[in-house]
């Protein structure tokens, strides 16, 4: 696998897989307009794991579906934070903002890619990104600073993603070669800046965040170690797909 | 937890957090928020709908969605409902208002229209103006429409959350979204070409 698949395949893997996540709440959100606004964003997630599957597939990698359904959980790239199970909205809401603020800047880097498909992608989702980062901020300001449950709740659920956030950055071993191509400037700088941008957020909530240096980042998503979790999750979303990979749609 | 005779076959169900807490007392219904939606650039904002919401800026996130997700969008803008001052010629009296107050401040106050009863309200433009009132009475005055139309709503523009510039970039991709309009998946067709196959 060249540099730039193995990067392509770790977004879309991300994409995909909290776009699953995150559409489990159709039907179930806490009020009717966030079900709908909850929904519509998984399924952008899932719109844009579709383009740079696409975009996989230019490279010579199989056909979308083949790589969304049929791989096993070994082959994913994704981090973990992505395929814990959805626990509570305040643990979903958390991780949207984690995983979020992250994908958007990661996205905000990748318009100055020197794979030129790649950056056009990442200037066309721009839009979808800036509002799905509106929504995250937003609730998190709201409930960071309502009443002591919503606060307690989003403390607890921070302190637990924390360590899988982390593991969003964990460096690819084509890092050098990624950032001398200038396909894209690395997981390191990604990092600084998604730390910023979190505490910035964060600063007007009470929520506190732990020293960065005390958390262990959850690491092995990249590399296809990954929690029980990701087996379900993939059994549960290719089920139909997989009683007939063939069937036209 | 007492035996469930149904049980569902979405595993979602299966998954969802036990929340029964009956000690636990409810909190306030959340309040409404009036969502305005322009479909094109340089077309008048429509009035499409309440959403409920715990403040302005948690409105204006959740009408994108409720409201904009289907169907071509160049903006949106939303206001508190308490915010969104009502005259209805046939039914009230001109709104009263204290013209001699020389020192009131203007501000813009954006100005709707309800032509019939049951329509959406259209914008038609701003006026300055000292209080919702005046902006009610100023709009009804200089209004030369036939019929009447049924009602005129003011808003003070410093109370509605506007889409900022930098956002209007939000619905860059609406039109590609296909799968969210029914006509895109051509069941029937589909269906046809299915019972059309010899067996």
């Amino acid at each position: 696998m060249t540099a730039l698949q193995e990067l392509l395949y770790k977004i879309a893997d991300d994409q995909l897989i909290i776009g699953h996540r995150n559409s489990e709440w159709t039907g179930f959100g806490p009020l009717l307009e966030e079900d709908i606004a909850f929904s519509s964003m998984a399924q952008d997630k899932v719109g844009q794991s579709y383009a740079l599957y696409q975009m996989l597939n230019s490279l010579g990698e199989p056909p979308p579906d083949t790589v969304a359904f049929m791989r096993e959980a070994s082959l994913f790239r994704n981090c973990q934070l992505v395929e814990l199970p959805n626990g509570e909205y305040d643990f979903s809401l958390i991780r949207h903002f984690l995983f979020d603020t992250a994908e958007a800047l990661r996205f905000e880097m990748l318009t100055q890619s020197s794979h030129i498909p790649l950056a056009e992608l990442s200037k066309k989702i721009r839009g979808e990104l800036r509002y799905h980062t509106l929504h995250a901020n937003t609730w998190i300001r709201q409930l960071g600073s309502a009443t002591e449950e919503s606060i307690t709740r989003l403390q607890h659920s921070l302190e637990y993603a924390l360590p899988y956030a982390l593991g969003i950055f964990e460096p690819s071993p084509y890092e050098d070669e990624l950032i001398d191509a200038r396909i894209f400037a690395g997981e390191q700088a990604l990092y600084l800046r998604w730390q910023e941008v979190v505490e910035e957020v964060l600063r007007p909530t009470q929520l506190s965040l732990p020293a960065w240096g005390s958390l262990t980042p959850r690491l092995g998503g990249r590399q296809g170690r990954h929690t029980e979790h990701l087996a379900h999750l993939l059994e549960e979303m290719s089920e139909v797909f997989r009683i007939d990979p063939a069937a036209e749609w | 937890m007492k035996s469930d005779p149904i049980k569902s076959l979405d595993p979602r169900v299966g998954r969802l957090p036990q929340t029964d807490n009956p000690t636990k007392p409810p909190l306030d219904q959340f309040s409404t928020f009036e969502v305005f939606v322009q479909p094109a650039p340089g077309k008048p904002f429509r009035h499409e709908g309440p959403v409920h919401a715990p403040g302005l800026e948690m409105a204006y996130v959740l009408a994108k969605e409720a409201f904009t997700r289907r169907f071509t969008c160049s903006s949106l803008f939303v206001a508190d409902t308490h915010d969104v001052h009502v005259f209805a010629p046939d039914e009230q009296s001109p709104p009263m208002h204290d013209m001699a107050d020389k020192a009131a401040t203007f501000t813009t106050f954006e100005i709707f229209q309800l032509p019939r009863r049951g329509k959406q309200a259209v914008q038609t433009g701003a006026i300055e103006a000292t209080s919702p009132q005046e902006a009610l009475a100023l709009a009804h005055r200089q209004c030369t429409t036939t019929p009447m139309p049924y009602a005129f709503w003011a808003m003070d523009r410093r109370a509605i959350r506007f889409t900022s510039p930098e956002e209007q970039d939000f619905w860059q991709t609406l039109p590609d979204k296909k799968f969210r309009d029914a006509a895109a998946y051509k069941g029937g067709e589909k269906l046809q070409r299915f019972l059309d196959t010899p067996r």
